[in-house]
């Protein structure tokens, strides 16, 4: 069973630091791992979206396109954007999208300037912790 | 990369000796939205005027569709669209009056996005026949705006379209912009003090101040990269940067720079210690940029 989502799945907030296209990724986020937005379900068109939230299309677009590349979302000749079955992600893919926390990390270490087998030995650690 | 749609180079221009504009460069690419920030008195008026040949400048040129702005043909003239700041023409002509006077003028006039405008915008009933002189501001700023949008202009230019505007009226004027104009591909330029409505519609900002374009970029990556750094004056002073905007001690002797960082910078900065590194608002922007 395939749902039509409105428009009214999302809101933005000017005045906030956040871009208005990077909002609406993260809401697509949010509305996915609440199970709002299931595989299949069709979102709101860029122009329907555009005019309920009062935005330049582009923008919608741009997130649209972002999260089209990401693989959140698939697009469909004559339906327009689906979000994306979920695919099971080739473990090359899975290490890039964990490589920027673990730059951030890594940075963090050298600042503190601890041993790099101490650091590891650590990471290691925390691998073995159950959430 | 298409031929600019405007292009001005240079330009000066002062009123009794005080210099308004002192060297404005700018050059925007067709299809473009672009909101145009700087304080009150900064000189967005003149500059729009000037850009469209309405004021004679000091020195410099304005370039619009590849002609002399001051010099254009019919054509170019018919291209364009201009909301002014304020409108104190036809007074005496009722609004269905001075839209038919206009309409003589164009050689293309979209009479039926005219009459959905009139009817939706708050001149179905008497306003259409009551004197343009005895409507309100906000009346008076909706017909200018029908008005420069009735001849499908390629470029629109709006200095404080909304100034006068309800929020149910600068709503209705933002749908008309995602819908009637930006959906053609048309090339905005438009004032505001109103951020919020810029954030929902411009793609890139130029902010004029000193009579000059001092920053002018996309939206999305100023909103990102810009960055206000605060600490000590001893932290701060080991810091430089490839992209610095402004740096400022305040009185008690914290200073605070504001510069453009991409994402590794500014995680790294956020990592160090003694610093606090944030990302700002439109608003916050407008202040910083404009101190």
């Amino acid at each position: 069973m395939m749902t039509s989502h409105a428009a009214t799945l999302y809101s933005i907030a000017t005045g906030s630091s956040e871009p208005i296209y990077r909002q609406l990724i993260e809401q697509t986020r949010r509305l996915l791992a609440a199970r709002v937005l299931a595989p299949g379900d069709v979102l709101p068109s860029v122009r329907e979206l555009a005019l309920a939230l009062a935005v330049n299309p582009m923008t919608v677009s741009k997130a649209y396109n972002m999260m089209e590349t990401e693989g959140l979302l698939s697009r469909s000749r004559g339906i327009g954007m689906l979000v994306a079955e979920r695919r099971a992600h080739s473990a090359s893919e899975r290490e890039a999208l964990l490589r920027p926390t673990l730059e951030r990390a890594a940075e963090e270490a050298r600042q503190l300037e601890l041993d790099p087998d101490a650091v590891l030995a650590l990471f290691n650690k925390i691998l073995k912790e159950e959430p | 990369m298409k031929p600019s749609i405007v292009n001005i180079a240079n330009l000066h221009k002062s009123f009794g000796g005080q210099q308004v504009l002192q060297g404005v460069s700018w050059d925007i690419a067709p299809g473009k939205v672009i909101g145009l920030l700087g304080r009150n008195g900064a000189g967005k008026s003149t500059l729009l005027e000037c850009l469209l040949g309405l004021r004679e400048a000091d020195a410099g040129a304005s370039t619009l569709f590849g002609q002399p702005a001051t010099q254009l043909g019919d054509q170019a003239r018919a291209w364009i669209g201009y909301v002014p700041q304020k409108s104190e023409l036809f007074e005496w002509l009722t609004p269905v009056q001075m839209l038919d006077y206009f309409k003589a003028l164009y050689p293309h006039w979209n009479a039926d996005k005219v009459a959905g405008l009139l009817e939706r915008w708050g001149f179905a009933g008497e306003a259409r026949h009551k004197q343009i002189g005895r409507l309100s501001g906000g009346e008076k700023q909706r017909l200018s705006i029908i008005r420069a949008l009735a001849h499908d202009p390629r470029l629109l230019v709006l200095d404080e379209p909304v100034a006068s505007l309800d929020p149910v009226g600068r709503r209705d004027f933002l749908h008309e912009l995602v819908d009637g104009v930006i959906e053609r591909d048309t090339t905005v330029i438009f004032s505001t003090h109103i951020l919020s409505d810029l954030e929902r519609v411009a793609l890139d900002v130029a902010f004029l101040q000193g009579g000059k374009i001092t920053l002018q970029a996309p939206l999305d990556e100023l909103l990102e990269s810009t960055h206000r750094i605060t600490g000590s004056a001893a932290a701060l002073a080991r810091l430089q940067f490839r992209d610095e905007i402004r740096r400022q001690q305040d009185r008690s002797g914290g200073v605070s720079i504001l510069a453009r960082l991409n994402g590794q910078e500014a995680a790294a900065l956020r990592a160090g210690p003694d610093l606090r590194v944030e990302t700002l608002s439109l608003e916050d922007l407008f202040v910083e940029v404009t101190k």
